[in-house]
């Protein structure tokens, strides 16, 4: 009796944490560095700011797979080996930072200049401001960008397949390649990376209804 | 009679546009002085200077006595002391009305929690914002409730002096009555003001002194019957002359 994709779906399963562990690891590392990037980007002296810049453009303008070969194949090169799964949260992490530059430099940057003055002008340091004012408001309004990452990040970690990371797009092409149906395998993958999309988005969504306040971003974001 | 506030030739540029050529006056304590002016002539940025969010590139401001405009002042200290009402209100607009007055109380001047909720209650009554709106956010107020509590989020903090910047241009003609009615009762109270507005009622009813800015330029000043009613220069003239023609339209209560 052949095997069905049935018997094998545990194998597929096995395959989420490390997708869980690229996903978080990755948006994660892109927050730790993207977050830095668009202060120094709004806040930053000037040639800092252009250095940023150019460097957020350049990531951005490299398809991820360039730099998860670069990291991974071409690093130990010039001394650097790292594991696969390292490899890929780096090239995630730093393609990510970019992204998430971007998206909290333009919550930054909509908060508005007014909330600024006034927030100086009752006598808080810039620091201050920033910390009380400027931050809370910024954060709320890069929430629904950030939910966009996650997913994105999300469904870019089947691109670490390249370099034998065995997570659950892996794990289902492993399958279809013993059973001799993709079929199968892949509609049970992408069902499962849509599961885990829909629910962070949900989840984001009531994160979001509870630290939304009239006018800032309220109602459905998602 | 103190002097709180002395402001000594002050000359601020962008660029090659002169926007403050000079400026020179003083407030005492307890005064409320009107700045009239057309659009465009420096009256924000006078302002601004004074609130040292903009450095001038000549001159000398004093507050009671000390200079501010010296290098190395502690700039959020000198503005902890110096109200600031916006034109656009600039209310936090992730704070509730109660939160926007407490936020300087607590984290500037660091008193506690619940002393901070008592002053700043007692400032919101003080310009009728009643309990039912302490806990609305900004965007769930009125124009006129939202430049009220933007007046008693300054109050509260104690000031020296309020600096106002046309704080009733972004209302609507019928919520503009009850922010000057607040304002004449803090003038009354002995508050000392500095009030950009093209209120003359407000003027006349109200300041000790008014000064018409033209061109980065006080160029007529004096108390309001003189300088309102009895314009000296053509420019004041011309300018109140359209004022006057608002009024008479019936734009303004
Ligand atoms: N940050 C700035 N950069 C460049 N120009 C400015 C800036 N702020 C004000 N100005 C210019 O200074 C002039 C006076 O502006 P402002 O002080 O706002 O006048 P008012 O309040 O009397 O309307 C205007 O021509 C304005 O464009
Ligand atoms: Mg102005």
């Amino acid at each position: 009796m052949a095997l069905t994709v049935w018997d094998y779906l545990p194998v597929i399963f096995s395959g989420i944490t490390n997708t869980l562990i690229l996903t978080l690891a990755g948006v994660g590392l892109g927050f730790a560095l993207g977050i830095p990037m668009a202060f120094a980007e709004v806040l930053g002296p000037r040639p800092v700011q252009l250095a940023i810049r150019w460097v957020g453009r350049v990531i951005r303008g490299i398809p991820l797979l360039v730099l998860l070969f670069i990291i991974f194949f071409g690093f130990p090169n010039i001394g650097i080996t790292l594991p696969p799964i390292p490899s890929a949260i780096l090239a995630i992490g730093i393609r990510s930072a970019a992204y998430q530059a971007q998206l909290f430099r333009g919550a930054v940057e909509g908060v508005g200049y007014g909330q600024l003055e006034a927030a100086l002008s009752i006598g808080l340091t810039r620091w201050g401001a920033f910390r009380h004012v400027i931050l809370p408001q910024a954060l709320r309004l890069a929430i629904p960008g950030w939910v966009n990452e996650f997913t994105i990040v999300l469904k870019d970690t089947s691109l670490a397949y390249a370099i034998g990371v065995t997570e659950v797009f892996t794990q289902a092409v492993h399958v279809a390649q013993v059973i001799l149906d993709y079929l199968t395998p892949l509609l049970v993958v992408a069902a499962i990376y849509f599961t885990i999309t829909f629910t962070a988005s949900r989840l984001a969504e009531s994160v979001y209804r509870r630290v939304s306040v009239p006018g800032l971003g309220g109602g459905a974001a998602l | 009679m103190t002097v709180v506030l002395k402001v000594e030739d002050l000359w601020k540029s962008y660029k090659k546009n002169e926007v403050l050529r000079g400026v020179t006056f003083s407030v005492n304590e307890g005064e409320t002085k009107v700045i009239i002016g057309p659009s465009g002539t420096g009256k924000s940025t006078l302002l601004r200077c004074i609130n040292l969010l903009v450095r001038p590139d000549k001159g000398r401001i004093f507050l009671d006595g000390e200079e501010i405009t010296r290098p190395g002042i502690n700039e959020a200290r000198v503005r902890s002391r110096i109200g600031f009402v916006f034109q656009h209100f600039n209310l936090f607009l992730h704070l509730t009305a109660l939160e926007n007055v407490m936020l300087g109380l607590t984290k500037v001047k660091g008193m506690p929690k619940e002393k901070a909720e008592e002053a700043a209650k007692k400032a919101l009554l003080s310009v009728g914002i009643t309990e039912d709106l302490w806990h609305k956010y900004p965007a769930q107020l009125s124009g006129g409730q939202k430049q009220r509590v933007a007046i008693a989020r300054a109050i509260a903090m104690n000031p020296r002096l309020i600096l106002f910047d046309e704080p009733t241009s972004a209302l609507d003609p019928e919520l503009i009555g009850e922010v000057l009615k607040v304002m004449e009762k803090l003038a009354k109270e002995g508050m000392t003001m500095l009030v950009v507005t093209h209120e003359i009622g407000f003027a006349m009813k109200v300041a000790d002194e008014v000064m018409f800015m033209d061109g980065g330029r006080i160029i007529e000043r004096g108390p309001p019957q003189e300088v309102i009613l009895r314009p000296k220069n053509e420019r004041t003239r011309r300018f109140l002359s359209r004022i006057w023609e608002l009024y008479d339209l019936g734009v303004r209560g």
